[in-house]
């Protein structure tokens, strides 16, 4: 009789069991290939603060676990990729160099950010950066620039390379180290730095008394060699990779955010204009209110200006006073006196006059990208990039063009039901800082370079789910 | 009190996968389910109620019949190509139910009442989903009372019409895209009941022992939801664009079904019938919420949905074994509602074709029993969902459904 139940009860629970088992709809797919031209086994990346995954103005743990290499080399992973060792800060010193977030709005709706200041891995003096000496991947390097990478100084001036560096090869250039690096394939984003350091600095420091090397656009035939030097590097041994080009730059938040704000006070308390000086001497320059953010002799302020908007038509020095400070030799309050005296003499300066509405006070350059700074940034973008394209082309590389990507979203794009654009907080693509990527921004500048990876080898790799990396956090 | 009741019972018990075109549902009777659904132009017994009203005065003897369904569905996801996100619903069984009754008040006039599930749509996403700021789930229920009459005009012609009341909720929750320190998302929560009122009329005619005809119409209900109650979990540093206490107002119109139906006897133990369906889906334009207060600098969301009338075409056969045993199978294609461009995740829609099985046994003069098993399989569909604000992406849904009535007459 037991047998009888039994076997009906098996059948029973077989039929339930494949019912449900065998119920789930499937999509059929495509399976992940690597195509038949490239290797992924050994990937590397080469570049700067975006390769680094530096965001929200400093580089530390959560930037770097969603670098776009970081991504990139877990998709390759589905097609024969092999680990990815970035230079990751440790849990404890996990907010690296510091970074800003976000602490709240004020009654007018402007973002508030704070500098984190806790687990830093600032612990050398002279603020060096705890070192990182194991062999690395990702070898992206916050700052550096096309123009930098066969310096043998360059460990002595940029505390991320310096971090980086072993401690046997101190004048190892940046070129050097790449070419120790064994790889199969590879990543290469460089360039950005060689215009946009001149253009967050408002141009301010080309030339002039407070010129500085790092901020000054890079000679279109240096571009041209160092940058044939290192895919000649990373090529040698015919390796395959992708390039990226460079965005252009006045189209970020960082140029965008607070001109509109700015604009608006003009407006409102009847101000036609103000005077501003231009690049790095003390000419003066006459600025109309309708120049701001106008696409036809528009001109563009930078958020390193929110702070000293609001004292538009004071009289106030409290823009040279904070200059003072950063580029005084000394902390003491004498020698900062005397480089603020100095400063106020070299670009006849009367901090009593009224800030930004007369000659004797004008808006300082650094605060201002006016005409003649855009249509030099535009004019080295378009060179570097023609030189991006040409040598990527020479060599059969794939081209992830950034500029043709983030001028293509200008005007916003939504997937997936989010919102995105370049707008500062609310675009969702680009960090505190106002010019690097979220890590949402990341995975999807990821997702580009996986697109045009697939279409130059004839790769199936999948793209990643862009919600699953956060954009920014709010309080 | 009676609506509350029903209400709650339409939001816990009685939720139903939209497994049919848009997001009706078909399972109207488990004899006829087991026959492909068909039902227009021949006797149904009591679910002639839902069918056509006009063959209820048909009826013999007086009758109540008390089924129910379980919906197994799932709903798979895949991103656009060259995208690996993959997701799959996690949707509760669904239960719509049946109940009919039938008096006869004498030979040729019938009263009836009937209280089915003919709408509804249950599916969850869940919140790790990559269309999660689309929908994460929705949960839809209709419940339509419908009291009915049907007069025997003549021994061949019979007409019916009945009252339908109609009463339900939606419950709509979805991720709001800004993450707070944590990295949680946002939450928006719409919850609010629902009634509408329509009706529903047949004519049946019968001219030869053979041969059956019948049309039948329901009409089109706006389900309206006022004073639902909008919830919203954000970061506390934009509550402020998320107030407290916001209801919102919404309708949803349930789409008119006008049917055609046949029926044939070649011999006294086989039935074939036939259907065809127009259901009035061109109703459903838009998706909107009104708020009562401003949410995030709107006071209202509106999504197009321009839904296109659609057909549905049935066959189905019974045949009786002995006296108290009968076969049933059947087969339909519900064809779409949902243009291209307009496809949402709360009901990826597409072509969709059904197979069934059905088994009658009566237990005692008075006492029978029906069971049903449907097999719905929806054409795989990819789709940009742009004109609608949907999810991108390839949907493909199966759903398996098994039922079981009783029937009782007296």
């Amino acid at each position: 009789m037991k047998r009888h139940l039994y076997k009906p009860g098996v059948l029973a629970a077989l039929f339930a069991g494949v019912l449900l088992a065998g119920c789930d709809p499937e999509i059929d797919a495509p399976a992940p290939t690597a195509g038949e031209t490239a290797d992924f086994s050994t990937y590397i990346a080469v570049g700067n603060s975006l390769t680094a995954g530096y965001q929200d103005n400093g580089l530390y743990l959560d930037g770097q676990l969603n670098s776009y290499p970081a991504i990139l080399a877990e998709q390759l992973q589905l097609v024969g990729g092999g680990d990815f060792t970035q230079p990751l800060f440790t849990q404890e010193q996990k907010n690296g160099s510091g970074y800003l977030r976000l602490t709240g709005f004020s009654a007018q709706g402007t973002p508030i950010t704070a500098p984190v200041t806790d687990q830093l891995a600032v612990t050398r003096p002279n603020g060096l950066l705890t070192k990182y000496t194991g062999p690395i991947q990702n070898l992206g390097v916050p700052d550096i620039r096309v123009a930098d990478i066969t310096s043998t100084s360059y460990s002595s001036a940029n505390p991320y390379y310096e971090r980086i560096t072993p401690d046997t090869a101190p004048n190892q250039t940046y070129l050097e180290r790449v070419a120790a690096t064994d790889h199969t394939f590879f990543s290469m984003w460089l360039g950005n730095n060689d215009v946009l350091l001149y253009a967050t600095s408002g141009g301010a420091f080309s030339g002039g008394v407070l010129n500085s090397d790092f901020r000054t656009i890079t000679p279109t035939n240096t571009f041209d060699a160092n940058y044939a030097a290192m895919l000649n590097t990373l090529t040698a041994d015919g390796q395959e990779g992708i390039v990226g080009t460079i965005p252009g730059v006045e189209a970020v938040p960082f140029f965008t955010t607070v001109g509109p704000v700015l604009k608006q006070s003009l407006d409102a308390n009847g101000i036609p204009g103000f005077v501003a000086l231009t690049g790095g001497g003390r000419d003066r320059i006459q600025v109309a209110a309708g120049q701001i953010n106008a696409p036809q002799n528009g001109v563009l302020i930078p958020l390193t200006a929110s702070a000293y908007a609001p004292l538009l038509a004071q009289p106030t020095g409290k823009y040279w006073r904070d200059l003072a400070r950063q580029v005084s030799p000394s902390k003491d309050a004498l020698v900062v006196r005397g480089t603020l005296l100095s400063l106020l003499a070299a670009y006849q300066i009367d901090t009593t006059q009224m800030f930004g509405l007369s000659g004797g006070n004008p808006w300082p350059s650094a605060l201002l990208l006016d005409m003649a700074e855009i249509s030099n940034i535009k004019a080295a973008t378009e060179a570097f990039n023609s030189i991006i394209r040409a040598q990527a082309e020479n060599r059969g590389l794939a081209i992830f063009d950034a500029n043709q990507f983030f001028t293509a979203i200008q005007g916003g794009f939504s997937e997936n039901g989010v919102a995105y654009s370049p707008a500062y907080i609310s675009g969702n693509l680009f960090s505190l800082d106002g010019v690097h990527p979220t890590p949402r921004g990341y995975a999807i500048i990821a997702n580009e370079m996986i697109k045009a990876i697939n279409s130059k080898y004839n790769a199936k790799i999948p793209t990643v789910d862009v919600t699953q990396y956060r954009a920014v956090l709010f309080p | 009190m009676k609506n509350k009741i029903i209400a709650l019972l339409g939001g816990t018990l009685l939720s139903a996968s939209a497994m049919a075109g848009g997001f009706q549902v078909n399972l109207a009777s488990q004899r006829q389910i087991g026959m492909g659904h068909t039902g227009t132009g021949i006797y149904t017994g009591t679910s002639s109620i839902f069918f056509n009203p006009g063959a209820m005065s048909y009826l013999r003897e007086n009758g109540v019949t008390v089924g129910v369904s379980g919906i197994v569905s799932k709903i798979a996801y895949r991103a656009p190509e060259p995208g690996g996100a993959e997701a799959l619903t996690d949707s509760p069984v669904g239960t719509p139910f049946q109940l009919y009754a039938v008096y006869g008040i004498n030979d040729k006039l019938k009263a009836g009442l009937g209280v089915y599930t003919p709408f509804g749509s249950s599916v969850v996403w869940g919140d790790a989903w990559s269309g999660r700021f689309g929908l994460n789930e929705l949960s839809l229920t209709a419940v339509f009372i419908q009291p009915t009459l049907s007069y025997q005009l003549t021994d061949k012609l019979g007409v019916g019409v009945g009252f339908v009341y109609s009463v339900g909720g939606v419950n709509l929750q979805r991720s709001i895209p800004v993450q707070n320190q944590q990295g949680e998302y946002g939450k928006a929560e719409l919850d609010g009941n629902a009634s509408g009122l329509g009706f529903n009329a047949g004519v049946f005619f019968q001219p030869t022992e053979k041969f059956s005809v019948g049309l039948s119409y329901r009409s089109r209900v706006d389900m309206k939801v006022e004073g639902g109650d909008a919830t919203f979990t954000v970061a506390p540093s934009i509550s402020g664009r998320f107030p407290e206490g916001t209801q919102f107002d919404a309708e949803l119109p349930l789409p008119s079904t006008l049917s055609l139906g046949i029926g044939y006897m070649p011999t006294e133990a086989l039935t074939l019938a036939v259907d065809i369906s127009r259901v009035g889906w061109s109703a459903y334009e838009s998706l909107r919420f009104d708020y009562s207060k401003t949410v995030n600098g709107a006071d209202f969301t509106e999504n197009a949905r321009n839904y296109e009338d659609a057909y549905i075409y049935r066959v189905g056969a019974e045949y009786r074994v002995s006296e108290g045993l009968a076969l049933r199978a059947g087969a339909y294609l519900d064809k779409t509602p949902v243009q291209d461009g307009y496809l949402t995740p709360e009901t990826p829609d597409a072509d969709s074709r059904g197979l069934s099985v059905g088994v009658g046994y009566a237990v005692t003069d008075n006492i029978s029993l029906d069971a049903s098993f449907l097999y719905i399989n929806k054409k795989e569909r990819t789709d940009t969902g742009a004109a609608s604000g949907g999810i991108a992406g390839t949907y493909k849904s199966v759903a398996y459904i098994p039922g079981l009535a009783v029937n009782f007459t007296f």
